[in-house]
């Protein structure tokens, strides 16, 4: 009886059990859904303090977008009479639909900055070397994808928050040379904000970008399998290849029987024993579901206690004061700000300086890096090594720079952009009535 | 050989539970979050009101849930009925039921401006697409346009219908008088007999030396100066302010010294921010002549300190 109803269970719930390590192992190499994970995985690389699963949280939050996002599409309307009171709606009227948005919102400013987190563990290990900085490069382009994103998903909801952001951010974008205005035209659909911007953010954001995102996201996991996975696994291969082997004894056949001795035989190795590596199944997904699931319980718990902004619908005519690029922007916006210089009834605008030339530095000088590091190999895949001293702290230094720009524009910057302290009384806005 | 499963199973799987468990916790809150709303309190509460005045087939048909009133071409989607659910009970419930089961009003006008044609908002103001008190009430950060409270009304030195005239007029801009519009009737006699069509320009007529007041209502309260002005920092106060000396809150302006007592001022203030970019249609824009009939029926217009029907809204 109790066997019956195991196996009645087993039917139910489970349709077949892996009988050893190996049967699970193929089940993953068969799997659809599974088989882009090796059947085994190196204990370096399972570990929590190399690469603290940043990664992984990365697609975790770009699942939960999709799927999120997909669940939204449902109820968004992207026409400026009915965008704002579809996100109304969601917030008041559908079913979780406020928890369905704030854990959208909190998802995609999340992913900016775990995506962002996730690229200094790979600068800090240098872990982008040799063959892997094709897919350094394929992580830049899915961070500017991510930025992308979250950019046009910020002028969805069509309230003055959105409105005044994207007019912000496609401002800076006018200051490029050459192209600037024609990237502008083309990114609003017109010379200014309206139907036409919404509609081409729209269709950006929940078509074009995730497909890139994604396809990008599938390159980016096969190119990590195609380098040896993680670079946390060379210092061992170099450890692995210093160390003596016992010369292997094999056997010759010749015609008068088997003659003893050895034959060619490689006398290192230049892979991974297995003592090294343990099976993906269930080893590796079941980590996959645990970081998963802790990502998601953290954006759960962040849509319950915090709502996602929304301010009274956009109102062309009304400015807000100060009038803020989203948070992953403003330090752009501090820069051009700061960088302004008004002599008198003449203003220079530092658009150019601020909004093109700092960040297109940045993201050239962080391209071609893999190609400046001149560091030795045994500096590979290992956390603040001394011969990358003076890189990690030139990383460091331009990040802590970045973080104090974000934390003035957002926290310090107050009405007519003036510089307000904590504690400091700021000048008390006019109303209507 | 080491066995794999060992290394890791039981840390994580133990991880696992805890967060599973976490998890299930939250998807719990989650659903508290859904069904233990503000307005459920209130929808639990109405039938029983109406079984005690006797209503025992109405709590029959109740049916909980969010309830609006839309109008798409208006843009009104009021879901402020899903807590005041008495609002078209004054037949059967008295008036000193605690909000929000208290019944409207009976005004002498609600037979030409029925809840179904026009909704809360348009007469209240307030986000009327929330279903949560402050929400509907207030509106979030940066809503322009907060329900006419009380509270409101007397922080601008006024009651709230007199207040609430400033909305009527937003279709009744072209009557020249309009019955229980006192407000507005004495600020639209006012503008007539001091003049202000010679400096300002209004739908098109009038001189220049004064800024355009077609959309006044519209102006951003962040382009005035307020250096001058006393008392709240509203943009209703600055044009009281300004009403009454000109030259004192705009220094070098040319407009003329009214020297207007505080409560014309308010009046003038009151048809100014009536004054929006509003796109109505046309059927809900009321034929002057009508208010014009109504008004010569009434023996003398404005003159009586009556309390006007719209103060005793509630």
């Amino acid at each position: 009886m109790r066997e019956q109803l195991r196996r009645l269970w087993r039917q139910i719930f489970w349709a077949w059990t892996p009988n050893s390590d190996r049967e699970a192992s193929e089940a993953i190499v068969k799997n659809l859904w599974l088989h882009w994970f090796p059947a085994k995985i190196a204990r370096a690389s399972m570990d929590w303090n190399y690469s603290f699963w940043l990664g992984t949280a990365s697609a975790s939050l770009l699942l939960i977008l999709t799927v999120t996002g997909v669940m939204l599409m449902f109820f968004y309307v992207p026409s400026t009479e009915r965008a704002y009171g579809s996100i109304k709606d969601l917030e008041y009227a559908v079913s979780f639909g406020r928890i369905l948005r704030n854990q959208h919102r909190w998802s995609a400013e999340g992913m900016v900055a775990v995506v962002f987190i996730h690229m200094a563990r790979v600068f800090f290990t240098g872990a982008y070397r040799g063959s892997r900085s094709i897919n350094w490069l394929v992580g830049i382009a899915l961070l500017l994808g991510t930025l992308l994103l979250s950019f046009t998903g910020y002028l969805l909801p069509w309230d003055q928050l959105a409105f005044w952001a994207i007019t912000v951010g496609t401002s800076i974008a006018k200051e490029a040379p050459v192209v600037g205005a024609s990237v502008q035209y083309i990114l609003l659909g017109g010379h200014e904000i309206g139907q036409q911007t919404l509609l081409r953010f729209y269709v950006l954001h929940v078509f074009f970008l995730p497909i890139f995102v994604w396809i990008l996201f599938g390159y980016h996991m096969w190119r990590v399998r195609k380098d040896g996975g993680l670079a946390a696994l060379e210092p061992m291969r170099i450890a692995r290849m210093m160390r003596p082997k016992e010369t292997p004894r094999t056997k010759s056949y010749s015609f008068f029987g088997i003659t003893p001795g050895t034959s060619v035989a490689v006398m290192s190795s230049t892979g991974l024993e297995e003592e090294d590596q343990v099976f993906s199944s269930p080893n590796l997904t079941r980590r996959l579901t645990l970081v998963f699931l802790a990502v998601f319980n953290v954006t759960l718990a962040a849509a319950l206690m915090f709502n996602a902004p929304l301010e009274g619908p956009a109102n062309p005519s009304v400015t807000p004061n100060p009038a803020k690029a989203p948070w992953y922007f403003v330090w752009l916006q501090e820069l051009v700000a700061s960088t302004t210089i008004r002599i008198g009834p003449i203003s220079v605008s530092g658009g150019f300086i601020g909004g093109i030339l700092v960040p297109g530095f940045l993201l050239l000088l962080i391209t071609f890096w893999p190609w400046f590091d001149r560091s030795p190999l045994k500096a590979e895949g290992v956390w603040f090594p001394p011969e990358r001293r003076r890189q990690n702290y030139t990383f460091i230094g331009a990040m802590v720079v970045i973080v104090a720009l974000i934390f003035v524009g957002v926290y310090l910057r107050g009405p007519y952009w003036r510089i307000y302290w904590p504690g400091q009384a700021r000048p008390e806005m006019p109303r209507l009535y | 050989m080491a066995e794999p499963r060992e290394s890791y199973e039981a840390k994580d799987f133990g991880w696992m539970v805890a967060m599973s468990i976490v998890l299930l916790v939250l998807v719990g809150i989650s659903y508290w979050r859904e069904f233990d709303t503000e307005w459920g309190k209130y929808q639990d509460e109405f039938p029983t009101v109406l079984s005690h005045f006797g209503r025992g087939d109405d709590v029959k048909a109740f049916r909980p849930g969010i309830r609006q009133i839309w109008i798409p071409k208006i843009g009104v989607t009021d879901r402020c009925i899903t807590c005041h659910l008495g609002y078209e009970w004054s037949s059967v419930l008295p008036a000193s039921i605690a909000e929000p089961l208290t019944p409207h009003s009976m005004n002498p006008w609600l037979a030409k401006h029925e809840f179904a044609k026009f909704g809360c908002t348009p007469c209240h103001g307030g986000d009327g697409w929330a279903t949560t008190v402050v929400g509907g009430h207030e509106g979030g950060k940066g809503w322009e346009d907060p329900m006419l409270s009380n509270k409101l009304a007397a922080e601008n030195g006024l009651t709230r219908g007199e207040m609430m005239q400033m909305r009527c007029n937003f279709c009744h801009r072209h009557d020249v008088a309009t019955p229980g519009m006192d407000e507005i009737n004495i600020a639209k006699a006012l503008f007539k007999k001091k003049k202000c069509i010679m400096c300002h320009v209004v739908e098109g007529n009038g001189g220049v030396t004064g800024p355009e007041l077609t959309y006044e209502g519209d102006k951003n309260p962040e382009l005035v100066d307020f250096a001058h002005v006393t008392g709240p920092k509203t943009f209703f106060n600055w044009n009281v302010q300004h009403l009454k000396a000109a030259e004192t809150v705009t220094p070098g302006s040319q407009m003329p010294d009214f020297n207007m007592p505080p409560d014309q001022a308010r009046a003038m203030t009151l048809l100014l921010l009536s004054w929006r970019r509003l796109s109505y249609p046309p059927e809900y824009i009321p034929d002057p002549t009508v208010a014009a009939a109504a008004m010569a029926a009434i023996a003398t217009p404005s003159a009586s300190p009556s309390p006007t029907p719209a103060a005793a809204a509630h």
